[in-house]
């Protein structure tokens, strides 16, 4: 217990810093939303005037406190662009995002669990090449490309076998469900395979670790094949290790959406921080960070605790020498 | 964490005898067979006489070869009571599963707002470019909240065609007095706002005066504005404090709009307006929503009922919506991407409209190197705009200064400065410059317009002796580097606005240019008592600006419009900055 207090303090500390190396940050950016806002043409009074009635002409600290003060209240404050709640904008945005990563999740696990334990399986040099091959390349193509490649492939309109929609999201949203599932499809390729590819290189080599240190030969002594050894073992061993991997993937998912989000147009967390910061919304862009700041350690302490539940040896320190 | 599997025989096992004493941190601990002990299986592959007690469990090679050997052979036959097996068909149902639910959302579904042939759409969607942050047209600046709301949200008291003419909206006659100080506007009857007050002169009046009393957005295109003042219910007066040829024209932009004095809403979120639409939904950066007016009264009374406007960073992708049939017109369409739709012509109509862009590469007038005026017009004689054009599609025309074909005082300039290599490097000579001791510029200018356009002037320069760094930033480090401290020595821009030679007057603005002449000339222009005269002055006022070479002018961008057959009413003229949108409709035709 004592441990998970510790680290739970040590989550919000990690927060208040981040939330001051977020705002100084953003403070050293040149320009400033208020000279976006009058645009070209604007007679340098109007600027000023857009400046005070946003509250940009108060010293930094006077900000950050304003900030902070908001946020220990659950309020994320106001865009200073678009007028609407952050908190509001965030959700809406999220509600794009995190079914995006929540299936390019699932896509990568299918992906990199069963390629990992088929490679860690394979007995044949050629089909060991494979995999091998697999890991390499797909671990290292760039979102990018792979985005475009699947839109070439599969998109609507212009794709060779024209089956998803590769633009945008549905007027509807949520409630046109087939849709925004569809609208999803080949962002969530895109993630899922190339974060699958890095999984089956883990899960390979976590297996691979433990064929060769001899725990799966107890097992195969006590009457597994190799095969069960693998699955029902091999694969609950490696699970500390695996879970780490997938939660710092998953968190690293936020950041990788941002350029999948921007290729296939959906209006996500990535595309609009990217949106708000060229247009230098920067309280909306602050709130955002930190949302994603928290959320990134927020994931780090389940992993820890998770970690530590699974672990036989490490079980111990959580239950505090009961 | 090792990405190198470990090395181990056919078998699996491995000869390591310190393995068991191993402390990886992924491994268990030694201390723990039971971890690794079966619990639920009873191979069947197994003969009793070989399953030794598990708490015998050994590394003993002829064990386990033994054992593997029985799975090896069984693996197939005995797979199906075989946990791994299971795991294996399990996970391809799942995937299977998925992927058919997709394909059935994808496939089956009905396609959305799929209309009859024959029959006018409920629906029309066009994808645009550039998209408004806000809906506060008083305060937030950008051509893409105009081309949005005015005319179609918003009405002004006048308004313009196509052609950039002055025409009626809320007012439906006007008169201007001998001395050119005072307008009279005659207003058209029955108006209401869409929340159903009811609009008069007062609610015009207070627009204009509220706009210049507060400093909203372009309030100062209201030049010599003294006070708007509502003589009836039906009729407006605007005076002076002396002419403005340009008053008219201004009206038809934001200061001319007209607000509900009595309405109570968010103006960065909602809108209020007395157009023939109204704003049903908005998501920034991504997408309007605009529903017919119900309770709209005017002569432009919307033909469809919703309108949807996706707005598209991406080139690549607005082409994609268009192709996928999610939007019907797209405007623009980059050139060189509208080619596939051009060949298609049974199924799209690919078409120019004329627009007042200017892309204008400034050259810092204060600078230290193009302060000189010989480099500057070394770098106009070294520009071939020929080409620059043709490597965008063709579409655009040449500009040799600064007032487009759409607006009073133009007159082709481009003989001022024709393409001429050898006249610019004789320049660039006399200037100390030469292709092997080139003079070093900075071209600064906003992500938005691409790289291409920098890649090309790069190269054509340096033909002359100039060595050009591009330095490509966010339109908010352009905005404070360029715009406001001035920092450059070249600089590009779109500059959208029609009627906007006031910039080559200002002497603060960014350009840094001075030119006594010159603003003489547009003050003579602006108090001029007729059109003609007022575009004499102003078409004066441009040569001499072109020929001081604070800038060259690469092109007038013309707007490419791409839509698919059977789309009716769009305006191709003008219509980044002006897009009327209440005579559009979409009947579909063939497949």
């Amino acid at each position: 217990m004592r441990f998970v207090i510790q680290r739970f303090l040590l989550f919000v500390a990690a927060l208040l810093a981040i939330s001051v190396v977020i705002f100084a940050a953003l403070r050293v950016l040149p320009g400033d939303v208020a000279t976006v806002m009058a645009g070209l043409n604007s007679p340098p009074g109007r600027v000023a005037r857009l400046r005070a009635q946003m509250g940009l002409d108060k010293p930094f600290v006077a900000q950050y406190g304003d900030w902070m003060g908001g946020l220990l209240h659950g309020d994320f404050g106001k865009s200073l662009l678009t007028g609407r709640s952050i908190t509001s904008t965030v959700a809406m945005r999220a509600s794009i995002t995190f079914p995006l990563i929540a299936l390019g999740l699932v896509v990568a696990l299918v992906v990199g669990l069963s390629l990992g334990v088929a490679a860690t399986l394979a007995t044949r040099p050629a089909a060991r090449s494979c995999f091998h091959f697999f890991g390499i390349v797909g671990g290292s193509i760039p979102a990018l490309w792979g985005g475009l490649l699947l839109i070439l492939l599969f998109s609507k309109g212009t794709g060779l076998i024209g089956i998803f929609p590769s633009q945008g999201f549905p007027e509807g949203g949520w409630h046109d469900f087939g849709g925004a599932l569809a609208s999803l499809v080949l962002p969530a390729l895109t993630v899922g395979i190339i974060d699958g590819a890095s999984l089956m290189r883990y899960t390979r080599s976590a297996l691979g670790d433990l064929l060769s240190s001899g725990y799966l030969d107890q097992a195969m002594a006590c009457g597994y094949t190799r095969r069960q050894a693998v699955l029902k073992v091999g694969l609950r061993l490696a699970m500390p290790q695996l879970v780490s991997v997938v939660g710092l993937m998953f968190a690293g998912m936020v950041t990788g959406v941002m350029v999948i989000e921007n290729l296939f147009a959906l209006p996500g967390i990535g595309s609009g921080l990217v949106t708000d910061l060229g247009n230098r919304d920067l309280i909306a862009v602050q709130s955002e960070l930190f949302m994603l700041a928290a959320f990134f350690l927020a994931v780090g302490f389940v992993v820890d605790v998770l970690h530590r539940l699974l672990d036989p040896r490490l079980k111990s320190s959580l239950e505090g020498g009961r | 964490m090792p990405t190198n599997p470990g090395a181990h025989g056919e078998d699996g096992a491995t000869n390591n005898k310190t393995s068991m004493t191993s402390n990886q941190a992924s491994g268990p601990a030694a201390s723990q067979p039971t971890d690794a002990k079966p619990t639920d299986t009873k191979p069947s592959d197994v003969k009793p006489a070989d399953a030794k007690p598990s708490a015998a469990a050994s590394t003993d090679e002829t064990l386990n070869a033994h054992v593997k050997g029985g799975s090896g052979s069984v693996a197939g036959g005995a797979g199906k009571k075989n946990g791994g097996k299971r795991h294996w068909i399990w996970l391809l149902v799942a995937a299977v599963v998925v992927v058919a639910l997709v394909f059935v959302f994808v496939v089956v579904r009905k396609p959305k707002s799929q209309e009859a042939q024959g029959r006018q759409a409920d629906t029309v969607t066009i994808g645009l470019k550039l998209a408004p942050t806000n809906l506060d047209i008083r305060n937030q600046s950008g051509s893409a909240l105009d081309q949005v709301l005015v005319g179609n949200v918003y009405e002004g008291i006048v308004t313009r065609d196509s052609n950039n003419k002055v025409i009626p909206s809320i007012a439906k006659s006007w008169e201007k007095s001998a001395d050119g100080m005072s307008y009279t506007f005659h207003l058209n009857q029955g108006m209401v706002f869409s929340n159903g007050d009811k609009l008069d002169a007062h609610d015009v009046a207070w627009s204009i005066e509220e706009l210049v009393k507060r400093g909203y957005h372009d309030a100062e295109s209201m030049q010599n504005f003294k006070s708007a003042t509502a003589l009836d219910a039906n009729t407006v007066r605007i005076d002076l404090t002396a002419p403005y040829a340009n008053l008219l024209w201004t009206l038809t932009g934001r200061p001319g709009l007209v607000f509900d004095q009595k309405a109570q809403y968010d103006p960065k979120t909602q809108a209020v307006g007395s157009g023939p639409y109204t704003i049903a939904k908005f998501t920034p950066n991504d997408s309007i929503t605009l529903k017919a007016n119900p309770k709209y009264q005017g002569a432009n009374k919307a033909k469809t009922k919703t309108v949807v406007l996706r707005y598209f960073g991406d080139d690549n992708a607005a082409v994609n919506a268009l192709k996928s049939g999610d939007v019907q017109v797209l405007a623009p369409v980059t050139e060189n991407l509208a080619e596939p739709f051009e060949k298609d012509s049974e199924h799209f109509t690919v078409s120019a409209g004329d627009d007042t862009d200017k892309y204008v590469l400034a050259m810092n007038s204060k600078g230290d190197k193009t302060g000189d005026k010989r480099v500057r017009e070394a770098i106009r004689y070294g520009i071939n705009h020929k080409e620059l054009i043709a490597s965008r599609g063709g579409a655009d025309k040449p500009m040799g200064g600064p007032i487009s074909s759409l607006d009073p005082g133009y007159q082709d300039l481009t003989g001022l400065y024709p393409y001429n290599q050898a006249k610019a490097k004789a320049l660039m000579k006399e200037a100390g410059y030469t292709p092997d001791h080139p003079l070093e510029l900075r071209l600064t200018y906003a992500n938005t317009y691409g790289t291409e356009l920098g890649d090309q002037l790069r190269s054509q320069l340096k033909a002359i002796g100039i060595d050009l760094k591009v330095n490509v930033v966010e339109f908010s480090t352009w905005l404070q580097d360029v715009y406001n401290n001035k920092d450059y020595d070249l600089s590009l821009v779109d500059h959208n606005e029609s009627h906007d030679f006031s910039q080559w007057v200002n002497t603060m603005y960014y350009y840094n240019y001075d030119n006594a002449q010159v603003r003489d000339f547009y003050n003579k222009a602006m108090a001029a008592s007729t059109d003609k005269e007022r575009d004499g002055y102003l078409a004066q006022a441009a040569k001499q600006v072109s020929r001081d070479a604070p800038a060259d002018w690469l092109f007038n961008y013309r707007i490419t419009t791409a839509m698919r057959k059977g789309v009716k009413g769009f305006p191709l003229n003008l219509n980044q900055t002006l897009l009327p949108l209440y005579g559009v409709t979409y009947t579909q035709v063939g497949k």
